[in-house]
């Protein structure tokens, strides 16, 4: 205990009255390289982001050094010797790097030439080659990253948190930066990744921490661990057995036509080569993690992203090929896409419930006369808040103003009114509370007993195996692997989505 | 939250007005007379006619600042075509040519280049004015040629009430029409509440977006032949005079946010009826010019800075196509 230079004891952040993290105690020791592993939504991010003061815990106390700390701000945790480095980089990218580096410290004068001199001794004493006077802009990831990296030495930092760090980094780049994580180590540093890599974790480590569902499941050194412990570990429910129930070969559905091929489908660095197809009268369920592209794949699908012009591969619907340049005509063609980001891009949130169903029915074409009906908003409306089961405290709420579970059923209400033939869900469920996760579910199932080709993209596990006739494993912007229900297992998914 | 819930700016702007009207009508002699009355809504209806064209643009979260341009050179370039000789029909049919074109112009660096349209308008603003002014026209003001349909119609009363109320009257009720009755002008109201999840749900995002544009334009057009009717001039110098920012007074002031996707035709009425009634009584009370530009502008200043209050505006989605 004596070398634990950060302690968290029964640290709990809920969102809303939702648990994110739940009485979770963790221990950083000095010098040591400790993993936090664990699903998407599992609270990683959330846990770090409580070390480094950038959110406040709901409850639970915090020890730094032994001495009992709470952290109002990011800047109270930096000059506490706690640095986090996140996916997108803090960079201001129209500075030069010696700038950067000296952000927020600057000197009430400064002189160019005398910053560029300290910063490039200073990058030399990291042995980081990176020229102080570049842009930052100009850099890559790895680069950037660097930056950031001396920027949270050179506070003096004695705790760097990395989030992903590895996610956008070439393998050349990433040997470069396991070199420099050890050479921080080596000079005392002790350091918290979060990673999706389990590779890099049970290579680099000295220590793993597993969080799921929230809730701490394993800690202990890397020695103790295998790739499949921390894979069983990982996706090990407890929580949601209840929620979850195998599907047997026979419960399956048969597929039916095939509505969708995709052959060689590419779209700069997040789609890359993809090919898979979507049958009617069957779910089938994309399984992810966060950065695969599995959402970008699909936006593609649906005409919000356009393929790359070269070589950007082939899109066929019912065996005609395709390319939208807009979701208007692959709306036309009976393709609905529900987002996963439904406040930015699902729903009007300062409009009705019925104004925002009604949406779909106008944008929907040529079949729907120039003129906008009363009568006929009020019926559509009225039909899709019962079908759906929207509850609204009147009905001329906005829809702001609804529970996540509610605007998840209008922005679905919004597609389906359009009479899709293929309807993708992503991440149908994120937000939702647990009595609309089951509506929802239910409402899939239905879909595609009613012979609809439905794609459920998803992150979370029990979903897509409770949903899905067929599971495609998306991983590094292509589909991976398929698994029928029978075979698949949460482990074999798992193993297949991470690399 | 009863209370306050209920306590919009449209509502407040609306008392506010009636309040100066009674006021104004108690204690002002001459103010609450047949033609006075007349008088005040004569000199809101070009404006009201601008800020209608103001209006749809700033409910699909965009803005217009070539508007008074557009309408002061294409008009006088049309006057100048006509004192040249030209036919009517070819100088009207190259004048709206050139007012489309220009439309079509902003809309399209707007909706396809992405370039905010507070910079595309204020740009092609300078430009109409700087190419129509020393190409096209030969001095400042250009005279309507006598007898002309344009003298007529600026001379032309129904039932003692000059013919550019009726227009306003007119267009309000075309603009109320096609942005309360037409799924295009539904889709100017989703496109500016979300523009992402209105391209999303299938509308034509961006081809409205130039429409509205050159919508704009073709309103400020009208707004110009009914100014030159009434003055049997257009005087260009109008290019370089606080009229943008009365439009945009008139159009902000009843209560359509500048975030886009609220509002409509009934919020430019209240928002003319305030400065017409108030810049009358101000006329009245003999308040310096001077001090009536800085009265206007304490309280466009209050509207906007009221409507920010009232209708905050939310991080994520303010980010996309903000002006």
């Amino acid at each position: 205990m004596d070398d634990a230079i950060l302690r968290l004891e029964k640290i709990t952040k809920a969102y809303r009255g939702v648990p994110a993290v739940r009485e979770v105690d963790f221990e950083l020791r000095k010098g040591e390289i400790h993993a936090l592993l664990g699903e998407n939504g599992a609270g990683k991010s959330t846990l770090t982001k409580m070390m480094a003061g950038v959110v406040a815990p709901s409850s639970g106390r915090m020890w730094l050094h032994g001495r009992e700390t709470v952290f109002a701000t990011p800047n109270a945790a930096l000059e506490a010797g706690i640095a986090m480095v996140f996916q997108e980089t803090s960079l201001v990218p129209s500075m030069t790097v010696a700038q950067n580096l000296y952000l927020g410290s600057e000197k009430f004068l400064n002189r160019l030439r005398g910053t560029y001199i300290s910063a490039q001794q200073f990058l030399q004493s990291l042995n980081f080659p990176v020229d102080p006077a570049a842009m930052v802009e100009t850099l890559g990831a790895a680069k950037k990253q660097m930056v950031e990296i001396a920027r949270a030495v050179h506070h003096n930092a004695e705790v760097i948190i990395f989030d992903e760090p590895t996610a956008t980094l070439t393998p050349e780049e990433k040997r470069h930066f396991f070199a420099l994580i050890r050479r921080l180590k080596a000079r005392g540093v002790s350091i918290v990744f979060i990673s999706h890599a389990l590779e890099e974790a049970l290579d680099l480590s000295d220590r793993i921490t597993i969080l799921r569902d929230g809730e701490l499941v394993a800690t202990g050194p890397t020695a103790g661990f295998t790739r499949e412990t921390i894979v069983a570990a990982m996706v090990g429910r407890t929580l949601s057995d209840a929620l979850y129930r195998d599907r047997s070969a026979a419960g399956t559905r048969k597929a039916g036509q095939k509505v969708l091929s995709v052959q060689d489908l590419s779209m700069g660095a997040m789609v890359r080569n993809t090919s898979f197809s979507i049958f009617a009268g069957q779910v089938t369920g994309v399984f992810g993690l966060v950065g695969s592209g599995r959402t970008e794949t699909f936006k593609v699908v649906s005409g919000i992203y356009k393929r790359d012009f070269l070589r950007g591969g082939a899109v066929a619907l019912d065996g005609r090929p395709v390319r939208y340049t807009v979701p208007r005509e692959a709306v036309r063609d009976g393709i609905v896409y529900i987002t996963e980001d439904r406040k930015a891009e699902g729903f009007f949130e300062t409009m009705s419930i019925a104004e925002n169903i009604y949406s779909g029915l106008l944008a929907a074409g040529h079949d729907h006369a120039w003129y906008v009906g009363r009568a006929e908003m009020a019926a559509v409306a009225a039909e899709w808040t019962q079908t759906l089961n929207i509850r609204a405290i009147n009905e001329n709420a906005r829809v702001v103003e609804l529970s996540g579970g509610n605007q998840q059923k209008v922005v679905i209400g919004k597609g389906l009114v359009q009479k899709p033939r293929l309807v993708i869900f992503d991440e149908p469920t994120r937000g939702v509370d647990v009595g609309a996760i089951a509506e929802i579910h239910a409402l899939i199932n239905r879909l595609a007993n009613e012979g609809l080709a439905v794609v459920v993209i998803s992150s979370y596990l029990p979903e897509v195996m409770n949903l899905s006739d067929r599971i495609l494993v998306c991983r590094q912007g292509r589909i991976v692997e398929e698994f029928s229900p029978g075979e698949a297992t949460e482990a074999r998914i798992m193993y297949a989505a991470v690399h | 939250m009863g209370f306050l819930g209920s306590l919009n700016q449209e509502r407040i702007v609306f008392a506010i007005a009636v309040a100066i009207f009674v006021v104004a009508a108690l204690t002002l002699p001459g103010f609450f007379t047949a033609d006075n009355l007349v008088a005040i809504v004569r000199s809101v209806s070009v404006l009201g006619i601008l800020a209608l064209g103001m209006a749809i643009i700033v409910i699909g979260r965009g803005i217009d600042l070539s508007m008074v341009a557009v309408m002061a050179m294409s008009v006088a370039w049309y006057l100048q075509m006509l004192g040249n000789g030209m036919s009517d029909g070819a100088a009207l049919g190259l004048a709206l040519a050139g007012v489309v074109a220009i439309g079509f112009a902003n809309g399209f660096l707007v909706a396809y280049a992405e370039v905010p349209a507070i910079f595309v308008t204020l740009a092609s603003a300078s430009f109409v004015y700087g190419l129509v002014r020393s190409q096209l026209i030969g001095s400042d003001a250009v005279p309507v040629p006598p007898g002309h349909w344009v003298a007529e119609l600026g001379a032309l009363r129904l039932a003692d009430v000059p013919v550019e109320v009726f227009v306003f009257a007119g267009l309000a009720l075309a603009a109320f029409v096609f942005l309360r009755f037409t799924k295009w002008g539904r889709y100017v109201y989703y496109a500016g509440d979300n523009p992402a999840a209105a391209r999303n749900v299938g509308m034509p995002v961006r081809p409205m977006l130039v429409l509205r544009y050159v919508l704009s334009s073709l309103v400020a057009f009208a707004a110009g032949i009914l100014t030159a009717g009434s003055l049997q001039s257009m005087n260009t110098r109008v290019v370089n005079s606080p009229q943008l920012y009365d439009i945009v007074l008139v159009t902000v002031i009843g209560g359509i946010g500048l975030a886009g996707g609220k509002g409509g035709v009934r919020n430019v009425l209240i928002g003319a009826a305030l400065i017409g009634i108030m810049l009358n009584a101000m006329t009245i009370l003999d308040i310096p010019l001077l001090y009536q530009n800085l009265i206007k502008s304490a309280i466009l200043l209050a509207a906007i800075i009221f409507d920010g209050v009232l209708n905050p505006r939310d991080e994520q989605t303010a980010q996309q196509g903000d002006i």
